[in-house]
């Protein structure tokens, strides 16, 4: 049940399946994205692998001393570049790679077009996910419909990637989905029916117990990717935003041109894989550690005096560039992070996050979030933030200030379309549409554990919150989900403890709840859980997503809505 | 020789070549640090060699799964536990993904198509070699006879329109016929296959140095008379339907038939790549083995080995340069693609150098070597009596918990083999294990006098040859030949034990 592993083998096959020579890779856009998670460029080119080539691209030339193999998404788009191709073929061999079903009729598409017998191997291979981390995967689509439904061709995407993930990792689940979503129902059904379709894909040797398959929908919890995060990887992303393992440095003051973009990639990167889940703090002293052994190196760099010396060098030569460029990026990210952290007064705003989320005094919570709007190094989403998070976690308070709160952000100069997204987080994942009790007011045992916390203190009070997919996997790893919230799509259910666990997110996951899965797949032996979603956020990405059901409703009527706050 | 009085006799661990003095604390001792590799213990007692093919066998495994392999090395080289953010190293290796093959039916639709051309294309190629060969014929009338004769003209009236461009025919714009079809097109639509491409078709042998087998039409308005011969040129009037398919072929020929430089350059580049990979399977464990003072590899070989290595070095990186400056002459540039597929190729070629390169071990000078083995030497003398030491008092305290045990202690009757294998060893390490190998025995035998163990010795000594010339085949069936013979040893000793 590792993503990253079976993306990877699936390339190597199609490598290994053309056999010695040269080799170009044919991808599309999304293809692209999909194998180069997984392979870094040197990587693969050991594998003779040259050229990499994107099948839209006019610029391509003949080459026909090369193998091409070409792995596409199927969509009808890329049918017909490929026959296009194939009746003016380019190179010399084509071996075709599609990453979920094709149809029959399409197949013949390409056949028809094969007058010069190019062709040698048409196969699916189902890597149709983008694989971030061993446990993590995406399919990179933000706003998956208008209002509670899917956009029919973003479902359909969805069921590809998600039956792909099935098939890449031999699994045939058992589907539960979240009672409380219409969406999530749609996708488990739309899964099931491509399952019995596809059955005879769905053949695999009977595990002891069955796996499974949960789908959630982000609107239970829409409170994670408001927070500010801590961990490496989630803080990157939140401050800095990574996009297919790269992040953009350009606007970071004084950045040496060569760092503008750096790829973060935990399969190529031993700091960044080692460092992954750490804390702010600890990366610090890791960072600290790193120097002072590339200082020591670099000081026999100055010292090389003697034949020997410079053999030895050299010998070390391609180890200590390799640590040199980790040192020198993984300084500047995190000297970034740190300048923001600084600059922002992140820590303060995270505390009341925190507060606000965790604990649960609304004067007190109310007094800070006023005080940080009319704090100038606070930056504008951080105090939209706190006030979504205020108007989500009072919605139903008696004294609830949330057009008050509204009204300081636009005395504060916050945009208009900024100030809109307070009522759009609270229709996106209000009561009304989460169902759940996220903030377990009503839950003795909560309020217990709450009030017991407030006494002794927390361990750390930016790292109080743990996301709703915690509780949510805990109980089902101990077989007390609740069927009603829920329920199983079928007749059959489960009555062991399951062990092979895929969790779907619609509207998008989280690299805290991603943490939190790699937590539980350590400290539960024998369970393996996948996290997916329909992507990965941070709050900029969030905010686009609940913009996107607002969006089929008339502008004049989001103004008049804001004015009537 | 103070060494020979060091006589390595007693109950000696097969794996670590510690004496334990007696049966049961052998026994203890092996319980204790080998019980898991139990199944290897076999193997370990034949030999050096078997343990060099093994580790020969298990780097060709390692460098054989590719980058599963890889990724799963990856994960397991972190300590357990110690790297979080790594999880998958609690996770067993998983199987490939599910494939779906659509291969088949692809083929069995475009053959269906490719027949039709292929025959088609056949049928043209015999008509045109008719053509071609009695092109003498010029007589006007005569020709267009022998024309006609060749294939089955259309009849006129059943064509009223060019059906390539779809106008009329008229007075002035004449029917035509494709020579190689018989169909009928205006003239504008009419190709011009000149004679000696034609005659490249039909004959493999024929010298071509044209650049298009089709005369290029210089515009609209001529007329047949004056494309009649325009450079003299015998031409064939087809199709544009028969043109595609000749062409089609022709390509086909071609591309089957030619390699450009940059593929026989890259094919040599990899053919010296793989010379090294087999070369440094050996060389590596060699090189390890000499360097900390063992002579189980003779040194010259290594010599030689790391000689051939730095030449196919050389040959990679003349190679790799050649391809990346290829098609730069006189102001010339390739395409860009090229370059950057050029680039690529020099780039894998320097990256296979660095690591294996850069990595290769460098041999000990024979000075520095021979230091090694005497400090070996000396090494392995003093592990000898310390062990001997311990021995004895081990002895000494069981011989005063249990007497019972003495009858059947076996010091002075293993005697002779040990003593040999121990000269051997001073003599030359490379005889090292199959020199300890004896000692392992003592508990089953007394002397190698035994047929048995003499024709064991003598086969390990043919597999060492046949390993120092390196005929790998005869190794294995020797190998074989060995474990057969080891197996009935073992049965025939316990038969005389019980």
């Amino acid at each position: 049940m590792n993503v990253i592993l079976a993306i990877k083998q699936y390339i190597s096959k199609m490598i290994e399946e053309a056999g010695p020579g040269m080799k170009v890779l044919l991808m599309d856009k999304e293809t692209t994205s999909i194998v180069s998670m997984v392979y870094a460029q040197s990587e693969i080119l050991q594998k003779e692998v040259y050229l990499f080539e994107r099948i839209d691209s006019s610029g391509r030339e003949a080459m026909k001393h090369l193998k091409c193999i070409c792995f596409l998404r199927p969509i009808r788009e890329n049918v017909e570049l490929l026959a296009q191709e194939l009746r003016m073929p380019k190179y010399g061999l084509y071996y075709i790679y599609f990453s979920s079903v094709i149809s029959k009729q399409e197949v013949k598409v390409l056949a028809e077009a094969d007058d010069q017998e190019v062709v040698r191997e048409v196969q699916e291979f189902y890597g149709d996910y983008v694989a971030v981390n061993p446990h993590l995967f995406t399919l990179n689509i933000i706003g998956c419909g208008p209002g509670l439904g899917w956009k029919t061709d973003l479902l359909t995407r969805t069921v590809q990637g998600l039956t792909s993930v099935l098939l890449s990792l031999k699994k045939c689940p058992m589907i539960r989905y979240q009672n409380s979503s219409e969406m999530a129902r749609r996708l488990a059904e739309n899964v099931r029916q491509m399952i019995n379709k596809e059955a005879a894909l769905f053949e695999f040797r009977k595990t002891d117990v069955a796996p499974v398959l949960l789908v959630l929908d982000r609107r239970a919890d829409a409170v994670t990717p408001l927070l500010n995060q801590w961990t490496y990887q989630a803080m990157v992303h939140e401050l800095l935003g990574i996009h297919n393992n790269r992040i953009n440095l350009s606007n970071v003051p004084g950045i040496s041109k060569d760092l503008q973009e750096v790829v973060l990639s935990a399969e190529h990167d031993e700091f960044y894989a080692n460092n992954l889940y750490m804390n702010f703090g600890e990366i610090g002293t890791n960072i600290k550690e790193l120097m002072d052994e590339f200082q020591k190196k670099s000081k026999g760099q100055a010292k090389v005096e003697s034949i020997a010396d410079m053999k030895a060098f050299v010998e070390n030569y391609p180890q200590f560039r390799k640590m040199s460029g980790t040192v020198a990026k993984h300084v500047t990210v995190v000297g970034e992070l740190s300048r923001l952290v600084a600059k922002l007064s992140l820590l303060e705003v995270s505390e009341t996050e925190q507060e606000l989320v965790c604990q649960g005094d609304h004067s007190a919570c109310l007094q800070k979030i006023r005080s940080l709007i009319g704090n100038e190094k606070v930056q504008h989403t951080d105090v939209l933030r706190l006030v979504m998070l205020y108007a989500l976690r009072y919605e139903s308070h008696s004294n609830n200030d949330v057009s008050g709160l509204v009204e300081a952000l636009r005395k504060r100069g916050v945009s208009d379309k900024h100030r809109s997204m307070v009522h759009a987080v609270l229709e996106y994942g209000g009561k009304k549409t989460r169902g759940t009790d996220l903030f377990r007011d009503g839950d003795p045992v909560a309020i217990t554990k709450r009030f017991l916390k407030g006494l002794k203190g927390v361990e750390n009070v930016y790292t109080q919150h743990q996301p709703l997919l915690n509780t949510v996997l805990d109980q089902l790893l101990k077989g007390k989900l609740k069927e009603s919230a829920y329920p199983y799509l079928g007749t059959s259910q489960l009555r062991d403890r399951p062990q092979d666990i895929v969790v779907f997110m619609i509207g998008g996951t989280t690299y805290e709840e991603s943490f939190a899965v790699h937590h539980i797949n350590r400290s539960n032996p024998g369970v393996r859980v996948v996290l997916g979603g329909t992507t990965v956020h941070n709050f900029k990405s969030f905010l686009e997503e609940i913009s996107q059901p607002v969006h089929g409703q008339t502008p004049s009527h989001m103004t008049t809505r804001t004015v009537h706050w | 020789m103070a060494g020979v009085a060091e006589i390595r006799e007693g109950f000696l661990c097969p794996i670590c070549m510690k004496d334990l003095g007696t049966v049961s604390q052998l026994q203890d001792h092996f319980e204790e640090e080998h019980s898991s590799e139990d199944k290897d213990v076999l193997q370990q007692l034949r030999g050096l060699f078997d343990k060099a093919k093994k580790r020969i066998l298990g780097d060709k495994e390692g460098g054989d799964s590719t980058d599963a392999g890889e990724t799963r090395k990856g994960d397991n080289s972190k300590p357990s536990g110690g790297i979080p953010g790594f999880d998958p190293s609690v996770w067993e290796p998983q199987d490939d993904g599910v494939t779906r093959s659509h291969t088949d039916m692809f083929r069995s639709i475009r053959d269906e198509r490719i027949d039709r051309y292929v025959v088609e294309t056949n049928k043209l190629l015999i008509r045109l070699d008719k053509l071609v060969v009695n092109d003498g014929v010029f007589d006007h009338k005569k020709r267009k006879a022998y024309e006609k004769s060749v294939v089955n003209w259309i009849p006129d009236n059943q064509v009223p329109k060019c059906p390539t461009c779809g106008r009329s025919f008229t007075l002035t714009k004449r029917r035509h016929h494709c020579r190689l079809c018989g169909g009928i097109m205006c003239d504008r639509c009419s190709q011009f296959l000149t004679n000696s491409y034609a005659r490249k078709l039909t004959d493999p042998a024929f010298q071509f140095e044209g650049e298009n087998g089709f005369l290029k039409r210089s515009d609209s308005n001529s007329s047949l008379n004056s494309i009649a011969s325009p450079e003299g040129e015998v031409h064939v009037r087809t199709c544009q339907e028969c043109r595609k398919l000749l062409e089609r072929r022709d390509q086909l020929v071609e591309q089957r038939n030619t390699k450009p430089t940059i593929v026989l350059l890259y094919e040599k580049m990899r053919s010296c790549i793989s010379d090294c990979d087999v070369i440094l399977e050996q060389y590596i464990p060699m090189v390890e083995s000499l360097s900390i003072g063992e002579s189980s590899y003779s040194f010259q070989d290594a010599q030689r080995y790391r000689l051939k290595l730095v030449k196919l070095y050389e040959a990679v990186d003349q190679l790799s340069k050649r391809i990346m400056v290829l098609g730069f002459e006189d102001d010339k540039t390739p395409a860009a693609k090229q370059i950057i597929l050029q680039k690529a190729i020099r780039s894998y070629a320097s990256t296979f150098m660095q690591e294996n390169m850069m990595g290769l071990q460098a041999l000990p000078t024979i000075e520095q070597y021979t230091n090694l083995q005497e400090k070996r030497k000396i090494e392995i003398q003093q592990r000898i009596a310390y062990e001997r030491q311990v021995t004895i008092e081990a002895q000494e305290r069981e011989k005063r918990i249990e007497e019972s045990h003495h009858k059947d202690v076996p010091i002075k009757s293993s005697n002779t083999s040990p003593t040999k294998a121990v000269v051997d060893r001073e003599r030359s390490d490379s005889q090292k294990v199959s020199g300890w190998k004896p000692q392992v025995e003592p508990k089953f035998v007394n002397s190698s006098s035994d047929p048995m163990i003499q024709q064991i010795n003598i086969i390990q000594g043919y597999i060492k040859q046949a390993k120092q010339v390196q005929k790998w085949d005869e190794v294995e069936m020797l190998e074989q030949n060995l474990k057969e013979l080891q197996k009935e040893y073992m049965n025939q000793q316990r038969q005389n034990w019980s």
